[in-house]
């Protein structure tokens, strides 16, 4: 198995996602004792103590973030759980909304007891039907125990919840697009300075974190933040839910500790390539962090220190395999498509130059491609690294310099010859050796 | 105040400034689109980017940020305008080109477009894409004034903020996303009401705002501004007033076109319109160019200038009881003027030339004011307003009332009373005057206006007299002066 669970600790049954059963597991008992033995500021301590860092893919940590917000500062502080899972190859978030929704509202009111935050909020994707109905089914089960409202288990804290459903932006999912979109705008991302712990939702002190960064707060303050260092790597405490899924034989939601080598998470746990298919490179956290071959697998750990050696990242935890066989350019074409539609447009480089890439690419595809267009979409990629004002531009060039770097001699093949090396397949081939 | 340093110049700033703002305050030059100093700071247009580095680091290795969103920090190093600048800025201007149409033979904002400014000082070579460029709407009617085209748009939404920050209009937004983004009213008409909207055609730093009076009309470097005061209402915002300039008033046009008012737009002064004006401002020229007076007569009849002088004088030295209605249009000189030749001899008032014309926006918040005429606060600093009801001005014994400026019905006058009529306009009431004398404009001479608020405003000349009309100073210098 994968190493220590945090999550994903009781089988998922047709009711274990109510509150009842919750609640046979465990659940409220840490929100009880919270609100009974400890101060707000305790809690944040533990959450820095247990070093952890955000789930949603920048990796920042949540105890710096949190740390920001200062306690009787006389204004409203805002807390918002990031549900806006877009990010394509990651599916973990849902997990926890279908099957433990009542570990995040717990976890969010331990974090609004610790912000000292009246409302929260969960921004949740639009496409997401049952997650939603399961959070929302969730919600009405927490108000009618008492667990939001006012005297919260008869004490003086009071926290109310919102779910507020996105309209499917990809940039949305980004904190500062998120929370203008809340405010009823378009979901533009924000310039900072200043950052959202300064001023954000309704320029208000606002705290968003990922849905599984929030939904750990429960077991740190559970186990205390030095207990919860203890698991995973020094540098990459806990666990990471993975979502696998590409040309794998089992794909699915995986609760990881970090660094559990991740060849044996893909090739043992998850069954290796799809009926055999040798693997030929995976995304590893989303397809804004950039791939790995099958070669660099091998000597890799799951965490954040390893990857980023390696060259890419955690990510969102969206991991896709792709098997021996595929067409990298057809796959980058698919990429560069998505970017191209979900650039939000507010800024000139990302604006431009998604669409610029994207109408490069289809020309490649087309057999239309010159050679100079290799260099061209590296030069673009760069010109969009840290020029835009969320990390969308930076994310589209990595993907695009991850594959070009790694398989430039597929994209070459393809301009050379005008048609692809490998059929232009982006499915594994039929019949493969099982 | 704190000290930083661009350029490795020292430079004073406010705490609470962006590098933008100290930059631009201490007279270094950072290019920018998207801002604007009475705007929000959206960040977009991203060719701001300056190179920054704190104390202790050595040039060069400093990261590039955008300027107008950075504040102000002691000892922090800005370069304006390094190599990774030149470069950043470079690869901004090719992706803002990308999908530009570069039109400028046909755009009317080339040679004041803020684009080809930048693209000659940072980029000036071919664009490097071998893709077609997306195509858009480019002849969008925003509203019945101006048109949209969204090729030729940057997306710097400074248009979308000015209707949410200045005017309040919430009149336009972006429809659509990524490089299908579209600057459109956020519903049909919204933007029709605005009586700022043609401030976004200024502020636009692109060609894609443009004027309905005025697309296609003229190459603006055949233009010239004249500073001027508008005379729309009591504010008295200044203004440029652009015409053909003297060395390309082109025997190939008529006279008209050689001394028209090609288009207004603001003159920016903090103390009394900042960068704005309103859209009556923008139609001077329906004001301007209404038919002429240029002949003098008596009682309707054609008379040489000189013998309706002669007149006049006669008229007014043979009067016992003669009252004055002085222009709120007239100039501090010529009131000056008058005070000092004529108003001695007559019981003066100052009276209303033009009143709110039908439909038109009385008062608000931003600019408009309820009084329709330039300078009656300088006209009171002379003489005592007409009083509203003409009886207790005009007792039966007046015998001569002396008229200056359009708006004033006779019918109100003792049917006694002889009239001397001063106007610049065709209007029916000439012929009916004993003495009709033809005057000037405010846009043929110079002078002041006081507005509402006590600023006295400076406007210049923009064309000739008019033959045969006067300024409203020498016809009472020549009244005035003893034969």
């Amino acid at each position: 198995m994968t190493g220590r669970k945090l999550i994903m600790t009781f089988p998922v049954t047709a009711t274990s996602h109510l509150l009842e059963d919750y609640r046979t597991r465990g659940g409220y008992a840490t929100l009880a004792k919270v609100l009974r033995e400890m101060r707000p500021e305790l809690v944040t301590k533990e959450v820095t103590a247990s070093g952890i860092l955000g789930h949603g893919g920048a990796a920042f940590p949540a105890g710096r973030k949190w740390g920001v917000i200062k306690l009787n500062d006389g204004q409203p502080h805002y807390l918002c759980a990031n549900a806006d899972e877009g990010e394509p190859g990651t599916f973990k978030d849902r997990w926890i909304l279908e099957n433990a929704p009542h570990l995040l509202l717990e976890s969010m009111l331990i974090s609004a007891f610790a912000l000292q935050v009246r409302h929260a909020f969960v921004y949740i994707r639009g496409e997401f039907d049952l997650p939603y109905r399961r959070l929302a089914a969730a919600v009405e089960e927490a108000y009618a125990a008492g667990y939001f409202g006012e005297h919260i288990l008869g004490t003086d804290f009071a926290c109310d919840i919102v779910v507020y459903r996105g309209a499917g932006s990809y940039v949305c999912g980004e904190a500062s697009a998120l929370i203008t979109s809340i405010e009823g705008k378009k979901g533009y991302p924000r310039n900072r300075p200043p950052r959202l712990t300064v001023r954000g939702l309704y320029q208000r002190p606002t705290v968003i974190n990922n849905v599984e960064t929030l939904s750990n707060v429960r077991a740190i303050v559970a186990m205390g933040g030095e207990a919860f260092r203890q698991i995973g790597t020094a540098k990459s405490p806990g666990t990471q839910l993975v979502s696998i899924s590409g040309h794998v034989q089992r794909p699915g939601v995986y609760e990881v500790e970090y660094g559990y080598p991740l060849a044996r998470f893909i090739y043992e746990d998850c069954g290796g390539g799809l009926n055999g298919t040798p693997i030929k490179c995976i995304v590893p956290g989303g397809i804004s962090t950039k791939v790995l071959t099958a070669a660099e697998i091998e000597t890799v750990t799951y965490d954040h220190a390893s990857l980023t050696k390696a060259g890419s990242g955690v990510g969102s935890g969206g991991m896709v395999v792709i098997g021996e066989g595929t067409c990298m350019v057809r796959l980058l074409q698919v990429l560069l498509r998505f970017y191209h539609h979900e650039s939000c447009g507010q800024c000139t480089p990302c604006r431009e130059g998604m669409g610029w890439m994207h109408r490069i690419i289809d020309r490649i595809v087309a057999g239309e491609g010159v050679p100079e267009d290799i260099e061209q979409l590296i030069r673009i990629s760069k010109a969009n690294d840290g020029t835009t004002i969320c990390g969308m531009g930076d994310a589209a060039g990595y993907a695009t310099v991850g594959i070009l770097a790694k398989y430039r001699d597929e994209f070459e093949y393809y301009i050379e010859h005008k048609l692809s090396r490998l059929g232009g397949r982006l499915e594994v081939p039929q019949g493969a050796v099982a | 105040m704190i000290e930083f340093f661009i350029n490795g110049q020292p430079v004073q700033a406010e705490d609470h400034q962006t590098v933008m703002q100290a930059a631009k305050a201490n007279g270094h030059f950072i290019p920018y689109f998207c801002w604007h100093p009475q705007l929000s700071v959206p960040g977009n247009c991203r060719i701001c980017m300056v190179e920054v580095s704190n104390e202790g680091q050595s040039e060069g290795s400093g990261w590039l940020d955008i300027a107008c969103n950075m504040p102000v920090s002691p000892g922090m190093r800005v370069l304006t305008d390094s190599q990774k600048v030149r470069l950043r800025r470079k690869e901004t201007l090719q992706f803002i080109t990308l999908n530009h149409p570069v039109d400028c033979g046909i755009c009317d904002k080339a040679g004041e477009c803020t684009l080809q400014d930048y693209h000659f000082e940072y980029n000036g070579s071919p664009s490097i894409s071998r893709d077609a460029k997306v195509q858009s709407t480019k002849h969008f009617a925003l509203s019945e004034r101006i048109v949209l085209d969204n090729e030729r748009c940057i997306l710097c939404t400074r248009c979308v903020r000015f209707t949410h920050e200045v005017s309040k209009t919430h009149a336009l937004g972006v429809q659509n996303r990524g490089d299908h983004s579209l600057i459109r009213p956020v519903e049909d008409g919204a933007f029709e009401h605005d009586p700022y909207s043609d401030n976004v055609i200024d502020i636009c730093p692109v060609g894609a705002l443009l004027s309905r009076p005025f697309l296609h009309k003229a190459r603006v470097w055949y233009l010239k501004a004249t500073p001027s005061v508008c005379p729309g209402c009591e504010r008295g915002c200044s203004v440029n007033i652009w015409h053909r300039k003297s060395e390309w008033k082109l025997k190939a046009l008529d006279a008209k076109q050689n001394a028209r008012i090609d288009r207004v737009t603001p003159l920016e002064n903090p103390a009394v319109n900042g960068p704005w004006i309103c859209n009556k401002g923008r139609d001077l020229a329906m004001i301007f160019e209404r038919a002429r007076a240029e002949q003098p007569m008596q009682k309707g009849r054609p008379v040489d200038l000189l013998v309706a002088l002669a007149g006049a004088r006669a008229l007014i030295q043979a009067a016992r009881r003669p009252v004055a209605l002085v222009s709120s249009w007239a100039s501090n000189e010529e009131l000056q003027t008058f005070h000092t030749t004529l108003a001695q001899r007559f019981d003066c008032f100052v009276k209303t030339d033009c009143q709110p014309g039908p439909g038109e926006r009385i008062e608000d918040e931003l600019l408009i004011k309820p009084d329709k005429n330039p300078n009656r606060a300088g006209a009171c600093r002379f003489f005592p307003a007409l009083p509203d009801d003409p009886a207790t001005t005009f007792p039966a014994d007046t015998d001569l009332v002396l008229v200056w400026g359009e708006g004033f019905s006779f019918a109100q006058l003792p049917a006694t009373a002889k009239i001397i009529y001063l106007n610049s306009w065709l209007q029916p009431e000439n012929g009916h005057a004993d003495v009709f004398l033809p005057i000037s404009v405010m846009t043929e001479r110079r002078g002041h206006y006081t507005n509402f608020q006590g600023v006295v405003s400076a406007f210049e000349a923009c064309f000739e007299k008019k033959p045969g009309v006067l300024d409203a100073e020498a016809v009472f210098a020549a009244l005035g002066a003893t034969p």
